[in-house]
């Protein structure tokens, strides 16, 4: 957060500056260690990335994270539309879309040039399980293997043989790299990054808590742009410095009444993954709204066991077991339960007075439970709610104008209800 | 045929325990060993014809078979079933429990439910083959507790025998139909009422069925075409294929061949049965240990059944099958198979004649101008 900031629009603050330097370094990094002999393993968000850290030379790849990356950067449309010309359907998720578009032309159009081609590939299922068909595309086309991790979807806190399944997948995934890039796994390497992660992960919620501040001291388009390097540099030092500094920096503002919304009116929360096509342009108009969006079921999930919001900590002990209790710390692994628990747990803390449910069909994970978790917030907290149509990366599948509409009614909804 | 709802009006009027499963290959045998009655909630797109009360609960993009099922349990799960029973599958599929079991109490009632994960990695590695051990074991333990009845091996072993012999059947009627010695769309029909009937009940009628197969006409030289797909196209449209000339060759549908296709060896022991059916089940895109046996699985049977076109009956937001389709279709083309894609959609069902145009042109194309349609 810095005085650049003008009231009400997203621009790119001085830890958002930071954070595009270590973006940049991170995709320039891994391209040249790729290219020098790394062992390169493609994975899914949630796979547990502390663990390459334990290895000499593997670095890894997030294809989750560079489609996000893409359609942030206006690239989404023209590499969904290659993947359709590939012959993958317009009802794919646009991630997915974007990834065949850009890996299976070279990385053009790609703002990272691509990503270098995997030695292994490593889905998992608890977070989408149409990542391991995804992933199953290169394993076939490029005869790379793929191990998928097997993680069972949580409908109430994980049980105890769920956890000791995944522990066992854990030493199948170390096994299976040892073998194929001929490095020896260091446990001692990989307790030092998850200790990282762990220190990084407290930082990010320290962040987010800016977020019961009134006016908010940030709004959650912040937040989704800050979530990438958790993607990219999971379990590093620098995760760790540019999350405290992302904090630090953002209690001074507060403390200097500095506010990305200085006439906040309205106080909403998103649920489901950034439109990441509309950052701008949505917190911008929001804000001429005296709207902010300062919290975000995406981007508060992070770092917390199922159902929660604090930050699950290292205890310093066996880093595979904090790893493995940590698997299901994105929200798409929980069911309407605990996603409604720890939902509730954030409207009353960050005083929210209105949720927008955005119903995204390339991700039906997160979508096919929201009419009733609507009805349940509504109902149980009486808070005004609506549901628009968002794709998080296929800009073709969203309206700005028939979003705004209901965005409008929301905020109206709210006054109504103060006036009551 | 009587639509899926009011077969279960008649299951219940004779007196069964009715346990409503999806998706599509849930422990049958042993749900049956317990004297309860299994029915797949799938495929019942020309049966539920208003989605009024799933779609308060479903987005329009959640596919058919999710938006039936769930039509059905809400609107008369409670009457019509005992108990649910789910497995991991899709994303869609997953979220169904908790969704269900609310609208449910929402209206004052509820229905049991058993949930069960099936590992989604290869069952040869010990842990994973032990997890699913573990999981049969609780599974049984919930079902003693349900019924008040100890498991029995000997009606397992029973049961095993019941559901062995009706997947041998419907394997020989799937022959007869694609020798031409039997309609297809009846052959498919007759199949798929198994997911709504006793299977002692099935049996009988697929052993009718085969039977007056034999004195059929070959027509075996028609054009032969394999259809794949989660479920077959309405029988309407099984009857147009028929109709414009075409013989249904071989099948790859998950409703229909990738169901009964694998039939593990039969014992008394429910973990070892489970672990054998799973781990060597049929190629489908649900089980994802499977999936790298699916190209050479298909490629295998057009070959031996001499398919000359493949027919992609896609099930609208069906994610699963939609991934593989581009990797199929060209190993098909290498093949030197004539491919056709239909999507088919909630709506469709309603505007069938435009796929009847389609198949008529693919029909045309595959018979290059020899008259092929039946007399």
């Amino acid at each position: 957060m810095s005085s650049e900031k003008s009231p009400g629009k997203f621009q790119k603050n001085t830890s958002g500056k930071r954070l595009s330097g270590i973006i940049a370094n991170d995709y320039l990094t891994l391209h040249r260690r790729a290219s020098e002999g790394a062992f390169v393993v493609w994975i899914a968000i949630i796979v547990p990335a502390e663990l390459f850290n334990g290895f000499e030379n593997v670095v890894y790849a997030v294809p989750e994270s560079h489609a996000a990356l893409c359609a942030g950067k206006g690239a989404g449309r023209i590499l969904c539309e290659k993947a359709e010309g590939f012959g993958y359907s317009t009802d794919l998720c646009s991630y997915a879309r974007i990834d065949i578009g850009t890996a299976f032309d070279g990385g053009k159009d790609s703002p990272t040039f691509g990503l270098p081609r995997p030695n292994l590939l490593v889905s998992n299922n608890n977070n989408c399980s149409l990542l391991v068909k995804w992933f199953d595309v290169y394993h076939r086309a490029w005869n790379v293997p793929h191990l998928v991790l097997d993680i069972p979807f949580c409908y109430e806190d994980q049980k105890e043989s769920d956890f000791r399944y995944i522990m066992d997948q854990f030493g199948t995934l170390i096994r299976t790299i040892e073998e194929m890039s001929g490095q020896k796994f260091d446990i001692e390497k990989a307790r030092e990054s998850v200790k990282l992660s762990s220190e990084a992960l407290k930082e990010w919620k320290r962040f987010l808590s800016f977020a019961a501040h009134r006016p908010s001291g940030i709004t959650a388009f912040d937040s989704f742009v800050q979530m990438a390097p958790i993607l990219t540099s999971r379990g590093s030092r620098q995760l760790l410095d540019h999350y405290r500094m992302l904090a630090d920096e953002t209690e001074e503002q507060v403390k200097s009444g500095i506010f990305p919304v200085p006439g906040e009116k309205y106080r909403l929360l998103w649920d489901n993954i950034a439109p990441w096509h509309q950052l701008r342009k949505m917190s911008g108009r929001l804000a001429d709204l005296g709207a902010n969006i300062t919290s975000a079921s995406y981007t508060y999930c992070i770092g917390a066991l199922e159902g929660r919001y604090d930050p699950y900590m290292f205890d310093g002990g066996d880093p595979l077991v904090w790893l493995a209790r940590l698997q299901n710390f994105s929200v798409c692994p929980h069911g309407l339960n605990l996603r409604g628990k720890a939902m509730k747990e954030v409207i009353a803390k960050n005083a929210i007075d209105g949720v927008i449910f955005a119903s995204n069909r390339s991700c039906k994970v997160y979508s096919l439970m929201q009419m009733d978790q609507m009805r349940h917030i509504r109902e149980e907290l009486g808070i005004p709610c609506i549901m628009i149509d968002v794709d998080h990366a296929d800009v073709r599948k969203y309206s700005e104008e028939t979003a705004f509409t209901r965005l409008e009614a929301l905020l109206e909804m709210i006054e109504s209800r103060r006036a009551q | 045929m009587k639509g899926f709802p009011a077969c279960l009006e008649d299951l219940k009027a004779q007196g069964h325990t009715l346990v409503g499963c999806f998706p599509l290959y849930p422990p049958l045998e042993l749900l049956h060993s317990f004297g309860l009655t299994p029915v797949v909630l799938w495929g019942m797109r020309e049966d539920i014809t208003s989605l009024t009360l799933s779609d308060r609960h479903l987005q329009p993009y959640a596919c058919g078979v999710a938006r039936c099922l769930s039509e059905l349990v809400i609107s008369r799960g409670y009457e019509l079933l005992d108990a649910l029973f789910m497995y991991n599958a899709c994303d869609t599929l997953r979220n169904l429990p908790e969704i269900l079991q609310a609208a449910l109490i929402r209206d004052g009632r509820e229905l049991p439910l058993f949930r069960m994960h099936i590992p989604a990695v290869p069952l040869e590695r010990p842990y994973a083959a032990s997890y699913l051990k573990d999981r049969i074991r609780l599974l049984v333990r919930e079902l003693e507790a349900f019924t008040g009845k100890p498991f029995s091996q000997e009606r397992f072993l029973k049961s095993v025998g019941l559901y062995s012999r009706r997947r041998r059947l419907c394997g020989e009627l799937e022959k007869a139909a694609a020798e031409g010695r039997f309609n297809f769309a009846d052959c498919a029909g007759i199949i798929l009422a198994g997911s709504r009937m006793p299977v002692e009940d099935h049996i009988a009628a697929l052993e009718s069925s085969i039977q007056s197969a034999g004195g059929r006409d070959g027509g075996g030289e028609r054009p032969g075409v394999m259809l794949s797909g989660i479920l077959p196209p309405p029988m309407i449209l099984l009857e147009t294929l028929e109709h414009f000339g075409l013989r249904v060759a071989a099948n790859d549908i998950a409703a229909l061949k990738r169901s009964y296709a694998y039939q593990p060896a039969e014992t008394g022991d429910p973990e070892t049965y489970y672990e054998d059916f799973y781990r060597n089940h049929y190629p489908c895109t649900t089980i994802l240990p499977s999936a790298d046996r699916r190209v050479d699985t298909i490629r295998r049977m057009v070959r031996e059944r001499d398919v000359k076109g493949f027919i992609f009956i896609g099930e609208k937001f069906c994610e699963y099958e939609y991934f593989e389709i581009p990797e199929m279709e060209k190993m098909l083309r290498k093949e030197g198979v004539q491919v056709l894609q239909l999507e088919m959609s909630m709506d469709d069902i309603l505007n069938l004649d435009a796929y009847r145009t389609r198949i008529e042109a693919f029909s045309e194309m595959l018979c290059q101008g020899r008259q092929c349609k039946e007399a």
